[in-house]
């Protein structure tokens, strides 16, 4: 871990704070290197204290640690927030000229660099970060050219001018550490390799994902953190003939989803927990009418408003139940931003097999989180895509009843019926909320009724036995103390396997991406002496669905402040967990 | 669509509940006539309905359907004919549907002029769940929730509609059937949103709006002379809460549907076997 450096910029929203960090990540990951970033920030537009943080190494990293070598400081307070994590070979870049006097911890390194007059001399105040990032390149070693790429990818669209200026004022900030300082004590040199990589967070991986799974109809309304799904796929769907509606509000977003499901369209909307609760009306009918809809939830803090741009994993209670009456629903959750990719097209498979909504939850861990990746991580040819008993002119008849009309919701040994798009002859068919017949219609027979509730939880048995609801491993496998995860947090607890290597303690993590239907864990958890459920929540959602699949008690690990797990603070926890007496039977 | 698709072709086999007289009966017939009329078949015909006794006619038509949640038909229309535009598209609902829960999304499919038709069944009462105020009902009206009436005035949902941007307003009534349907048809062809806003009494619950009210007080606008291209005289019309009209009220010639407004022409629902050919420029793209 000696290799990683640990860079953050911050100042307040509206300094441009997220823009520079994307610079220099994108620069980063450009000369070869893996980059995991992190984002503090808070629900405003302009003001309060917000910044963007770039752990990077060659080797792989998939999570942020409590260290901070280089930062970039536009404020005090960026100083403040940082303090803990700043070291006797920190470096602080900051513009002496602003009105504000930097309180710097002496045995940190203070490189006052006059940003602010250098950009001008560059062609604009409004460089002054691009020159803090030349200014960085010299600290670190970091050669510049790099640095020229990205901000010929950030600044290309903006004519030569622009990036030619960006150029000028990076390489002016690079010449000015140059000339007034000596920080080769500092030790930093940042290595490059000859490796490509694409850098990406979660968000856009599930729009990209959607995307490649023949999603062709979005419908969304804004919400922090799930945006960025609808602004990826704004701009690009079109490329592949699809649409994306921003709608007047969730239950319009959702509701035109289910119309262009219903349509015969691969459809998705994705929205964070207010948005779930607004859109659960509608996620029943769906599942009555029996509709492939894929809905993102990109959890945030909760309950109501919470805090809208803090990490939590407590909608998992809501996914799974939520809803008046019983509704069979499937439910993944991606592990990784990789899997933010992948879960999204299994999503729609799923979907369409099943006929079910299916919901996505990540988090904003995940969501916000840029991270280097192999490209062929996303090699599209590995996208399958089954879209389930659809069928076609032909194939009708077999589904017709003895007067002709299509048995929409007929019901069958596996649960599935047929399903006809618009345009079908002779699949035309009505469906409805109501509990209905085969035909759609609405019944209260007593007998139909149990025989569409059964069927509809019958294709959830079915997939039970037909898919795969593995989980990922990592770690001893034969270890005495198993810790059990989900979501975001399997990045930190892979790192967070390091620390506990150094302490002679051994650990089998299960990483589980399925949360309905999921991988039965009683064996494993019966193998075990002790087992952990990590989440980012305060009741322990998934440690209670555990505990009653394998009817054992287990213990919990979590966090409920806003901010993600970092991996040695999950060691240090994992480490007292299992000093602790196991709860009471 | 062939030619020989007769109106009936788009009735289904189940018996309609709606109480003996309703206006509903009268509304449906003029739908499915209109459909049948204007060359669409039940193959190639999507019906969303939202909750009410309005919302009951997606089981008594035959097409593709669906009956939604309360309120949110035009959203779902809205999907469907944006996924596909080679599907005809019609939206149907009620006064408590369509401008109580629905009113939001009212003004938005509006505003957007998404290429279908939306019949509203206007009998300025709750039927279903057995006579309360509806956002139509007079403000003197009195049910079982306004004693003493509403005492607010009702929503014009023609001018609701004016205001938003509307291509397309028209008004009509159940029981004169061969202009409903006219007024119908011409709803269907209009490229954009197509709104109909129909007098369709409820014999249960309203004793004031209706049938012999509107044939006393109903003034036909077309054969006034009125000229639904002049919006100025469509604004005068609408605004006129002293008169009961039907006909179209205003008809914009220029209108350009949503979907062409952004480009979208495909069946959004055929899709490669698997991910698009081009798709490995995705992953580029974040190099």
């Amino acid at each position: 871990m000696a290799e990683d450096l640990n860079w953050a910029v911050g100042g307040e929203a509206g300094d441009g704070i997220d823009s520079t960090g994307k610079i220099f990540a994108q620069a980063l990951s450009r000369a070869g290197r893996h980059v995991f970033t992190s984002k503090d920030f808070a629900s405003r537009i302009r003001g309060g204290y917000t910044a963007y943080k770039i752990r990077t190494s060659v080797e792989d990293v998939q999570s942020v640690v409590d260290r901070l070598d280089i930062l970039v400081a536009l404020t005090q307070r960026t100083i403040d927030e940082n303090l803990d994590e700043l070291h006797d070979g920190s470096a602080v870049i900051y513009d002496g000229e602003r009105s504000w006097e930097a309180e710097i911890p002496d045995e940190v390194e203070a490189v006052d660099v006059p940003l602010k007059s250098i950009a001008e001399d560059a062609g604009g105040a409004i460089m002054r970060n691009i020159v803090a990032l030349g200014a960085a390149c010299e600290i670190t070693g970091f050669d510049v050219e790099y640095l020229d790429e990205a901000l010929e990818k950030r600044f290309g669209g903006k004519g030569s001018k622009i990036v030619e200026n960006n150029k000028e004022a990076a390489r002016l900030g690079q010449e000015y550490v140059q000339e007034h300082y000596d920080l080769d004590h500092l030790g930093y040199n940042v290595e490059t390799t000859d490796n490509d990589y694409v850098l990406l967070n979660g968000d856009e991986a599930i729009g990209m994902g959607a995307i490649a799974a023949g999603c062709r109809f979005y419908a969304g309304y804004p919400i922090t953190p799930a945006t960025n799904v609808m602004e990826y796929l704004t701009g690009r769907i079109e490329d592949y003939g699809g649409h994306v509606v921003q709608a007047e509000d969730e239950l319009s977003a959702i509701n035109m989803a289910l119309g262009g499901a219903r349509a015969g369209a691969r459809s998705m909307t994705a929205t964070s927990g207010p948005g779930i609760d607004l859109m659960t009306e509608t996620f029943g009918l769906i599942a009555t009418s029996e509709t492939p809809l894929v809905i993102v939830d990109v959890m945030r803090s909760g309950p109501s408003t919470g805090m809208p741009t803090k990490q939590e994993q407590g909608d998992l209670n809501m996914t799974l139940y939520g809803g008046h009456g019983e509704i069979p629903r499937f439910v993944v959750a991606p592990t990784t931003i990789a899997e933010c990719f992948w879960k999204t097209v299994e999503a729609f498979n799923y979907a369409e097999k099943y006929q079910t909504p299916v919901y996505v939850v990540s988090d904003l861990a995940l969501a916000v989180t840029e991270q280097t990746f192999e490209p062929d991580v996303f090699d599209m040819d590995d996208v399958e895509i089954d879209r389930g008993k659809l069928v076609d002119d032909d194939e009708v008849d077999e589904w017709l009843d003895a007067q002709g009309r299509f048995r929409a919701h007929a019901v069958t040994d596996d649960g599935i019926s047929p399903r006809a798009k618009p345009g079908t002859v002779d699949g035309a068919h009505m469906s409805t909320g109501l509990e209905h017949d085969e035909l759609g219609r609405r019944t209260e027979e007593e007998d139909e009724r149990v025989q569409q509730v059964d069927k509809r939880y019958r294709k959830v048995e079915t997939a039970q036995n037909e898919e795969d609801w593995d989980y990922r491993e990592f770690g001893d496998e034969d270890a005495d103390n198993l810790v059990i995860s989900w979501g975001s947090n399997e990045g930190a607890l892979i790192e967070a396997l390091d620390y506990l290597e150094d302490d002679g303690v051994d650990v089998r993590v299960i990483s589980v991406p399925y949360i309905f239907p999921r991988p039965d864990l009683s064996d494993e958890i019966e193998a075990a002496e002790e087992t952990i459920v990590v989440e980012c929540n305060a009741t322990g959602q998934f440690a209670d669905v555990i505990e009653h699949d394998a009817l054992t008690r287990v213990k919990r690990i979590n966090k409920y402040t806003g901010v993600r797990f970092k991996a040695d603070e999950l060691a240090e926890q994992i480490v007292d967990q299992l000093s602790e007496e196991v709860p009471a039977q | 669509m062939s030619s020989d698709v007769r109106f009936t072709d788009f009735k289904s086999d189940k018996q309609p509940t709606w109480c003996p007289g309703c206006g509903d009966f009268g509304t449906m017939n003029g739908m499915m006539k209109g459909l049948a009329e204007t060359g669409n078949d039940p193959d190639n015909t999507f019906v969303v309905a939202g909750i009410g006794c309005s919302g009951k006619i997606g089981t008594y038509m035959h097409s593709y359907a669906l009956h939604g949640v309360h309120g949110r038909a035009l959203p779902v229309g809205t999907g469907v004919k944006m996924a596909r535009p080679d599907i005809e598209v019609m939206v149907a609902g009620g006064d408590g549907d369509g401008y109580s829960i629905g009113a939001g999304h009212f003004v938005h499919a509006v505003r957007r002029n998404v290429d279908m038709s939306y019949v509203v069944m206007d009998n300025r009462i709750y039927g279903l769940t057995k006579g309360q105020a509806s956002p139509t009902s007079r403000s003197d009206f009195e049910t079982s929730t306004t004693p003493e009436g509403p005492k607010q005035p009702p929503v014009n949902p023609l001018a609701l509609a004016l205001a938003s941007g509307a291509s397309f307003i028209a008004q009509s009534f159940a029981s004169d059937a061969l202009r409903h349907q006219e007024i119908i048809e011409e709803a269907i062809e209009h490229d954009g949103f197509g709104f109909v806003n129909v007098f369709s009494p409820c014999v249960t619950f309203n004793d004031v709006d209706t049938y012999d009210y509107f044939r006393d007080s109903l003034v036909d606008l077309q054969e006034e002379g009125h000229d639904p291209n002049d919006y100025e005289a469509a604004k005068e019309v609408i605004l006129d809460s002293d008169k009961e009209y039907q006909g179209v009220m205003y008809q914009d010639d220029e209108s350009v549907p949503y979907h062409e407004q952004h480009g979208v022409t495909e069946d959004m629902s055929e899709i490669p076997d698997g991910a698009p050919e081009d798709a490995m420029d995705l992953v580029r793209e974040f190099y």
